[in-house]
């Protein structure tokens, strides 16, 4: 992580600062554990009239990959855009709940969206760099969106950002040309610069290798390995064997509930529901 | 719809249950040999040897089927299992050639008295039927039953083994084997080497019985 950040160091004292940590007694079922990085209590997800999400609980500990995993449509993405408030972008789209991330309920209506957004990053499954800006630009894009006019911290933190994303060594000197020139893979490993610069706590992937050839697919499983030192990682993936490899828990989600949660190791030899057998053995789907 | 891994899992459940009968055929066959005096190595040592081959072609079907497959759940506890197993069932093989080894090695056996070892036999093959057929039905609990015939099997070799010594010392105090064991040395040399193969037979019939219930469960049983 990048040291003596201040343009975070703000974001977050400013977080603090507007939003009450949730209270304990509030209608949660049950108690919200410090340990947990993330903590979603009885989350509802609607797409219009249609619920997409069913009472979600799970508490995620920090500086672990958690993969979620289910058949299309179950609702994994959904989840992952209800923990940066992405989810109610979208038209029509509404979530009820708790999701708590350090003791405070991002669902607070005292907490400004935006900024949830800045501590909790996302990646896409398709790389997005911003098609006119160069690989400099779409990294130091969300420090200067946030106002952030000190070039050398900028240079710093760009470069911090792509040394964490395993870019740097391959586009150090090709800083000024365009995003959109890079690899697929580079591409992506772009998109995770630009999440990082905005030095988030908490990343989201969304099947971010599905894009991907094998190579370029290995280097993002890599630098999940490496990122979740510093970070708490939540990926959604259709790949059972990536989800095996990345991760250290996962979820199993159908139809909108979360059917099993647990360490991947034991998800993957022993489930301990039967749905969750016949899915990760394509028995079913 | 069946899997490309399914047909795969079928192929090394047949070898695996044609390990199994022959296998079990080999052990009853040796003891039978022990009984009868019949010569039968040549038999015994091709069925050791098919039963080694087998397990090399499960082991090469279980890698096969990782790489191509990456199988999980109880579908990773069955083909890790079966690798155990059909190492259990080679043994089973390769502990039965030892015992024809044995009575080939030591002559005529005829006259010696052989009711340890028939007794010792008669419960390992009952063993030996218990884990097959737990295999087959997928039976978790028959282990706790295998592991109890394990110790009276152990219990047995090691009181035969302890008759041995105590009758080397009296041989020695009085300079003479007792009478049971006098002029005989092959009979309870052979007794005691056949013993050992028993107690090992029955040590891979409750590891078999393990395997059962790990593919059952997802638990280890806890080794005794």
């Amino acid at each position: 992580m990048i040291c003596g950040l201040t343009a975070d160091e703000a974001i977050h004292d400013r977080l603090l600062k507007e939003v009450e940590p949730v209270k304990k007694d509030r209608d949660h079922d049950q108690q919200v554990l410090p340990k947990y990085k993330v903590s979603i209590r009885n989350l509802d997800g609607w797409f219009g009239t249609k619920q997409v999400l069913k009472n979600i609980n799970l508490d995620i500990k920090p500086n672990v990959a958690t993969a979620i995993i289910g058949p299309s449509g179950c609702g994994k993405t959904t989840l992952i855009r209800c923990l940066n408030r992405m989810h109610e972008m979208t038209p029509g789209a509404t979530a009820k709940g708790h999701v708590v991330i350090d003791d405070i309920n991002i669902y607070d209506k005292a907490v400004d969206p935006v900024i949830i957004k800045r501590r909790v990053g996302m990646v896409f499954q398709k790389p997005n760099p911003f098609p006119t800006m160069s690989v400099y630009d779409n990294a130091a894009a969300g420090l200067k969106l946030n106002g952030i006019k000190d070039k050398r911290l900028i240079n710093d933190i760009v470069e911090e950002s792509l040394k964490g994303a395993a870019l740097w060594d391959e586009v150090k000197n090709e800083l000024d040309k365009p995003g959109m020139g890079l690899s697929g893979g580079q591409q992506q490993r772009l998109c995770i610069a630009r999440a990082l610069a905005m030095q988030p706590e908490v990343l989201l992937m969304d099947e971010p290798t599905s894009a991907l050839d094998p190579i370029a697919s290995s280097k993002i499983e890599d630098l999940v390995h490496e990122l979740k030192k510093d970070l708490t990682i939540i990926t959604v993936t259709h790949n059972m064997t990536q989800a095996a490899r990345v991760s250290d828990y996962t979820a199993f989600m159908y139809l909108g509930e979360l059917i099993e949660y647990g360490p991947t190791n034991q998800i993957f030899k022993n489930p301990q529901k039967e749905l969750t057998e016949r899915y990760i053995s394509g028995k079913f789907g | 719809m069946t899997r490309l891994l399914d047909l795969g899992l079928d192929r090394i459940r047949n070898i695996i249950m044609d390990m199994a009968k022959l296998s079990e055929n080999s052990v009853s066959t040796a003891i039978d040999s022990y009984q009868s005096g019949a010569h039968i190595k040549k038999q015994i040592f091709d069925w050791s040897e098919k039963l080694r081959v087998l397990q090399e072609e499960v082991s090469d079907l279980v890698v096969e089927l990782i790489a191509r497959y990456q199988p999980v759940a109880s579908d990773l506890r069955f083909i890790k299992s079966c690798m155990e197993i059909s190492y259990g069932f080679s043994r089973f093989g390769r502990y039965s050639y030892d015992i024809v080894d044995v009575l080939e090695t030591m002559g005529s056996i005829a006259d010696c008295d052989k009711s340890a070892v028939l007794e010792m036999s008669k419960i390992v093959m009952e063993m030996i039927d218990i884990s097959l057929q737990a295999l087959q039905s997928r039976d978790k609990n028959a282990v706790e039953k295998l592991y109890q015939m394990d110790n009276i099997v152990d219990a047995l070799y090691r009181k035969y083994l302890r008759d041995i010594i105590e009758s080397s010392q009296k041989q020695q105090q009085n300079n003479k084997l007792p009478s049971e064991y006098n002029n005989s040395p092959h009979c309870y040399i052979s007794a005691l080497l056949i013993l050992r193969y028993l107690e090992r037979i029955s040590d891979h019939a409750c590891y078999i019985g393990d395997s059962v219930h790990y593919i059952v469960t997802g638990v280890s049983s806890p080794r005794r």
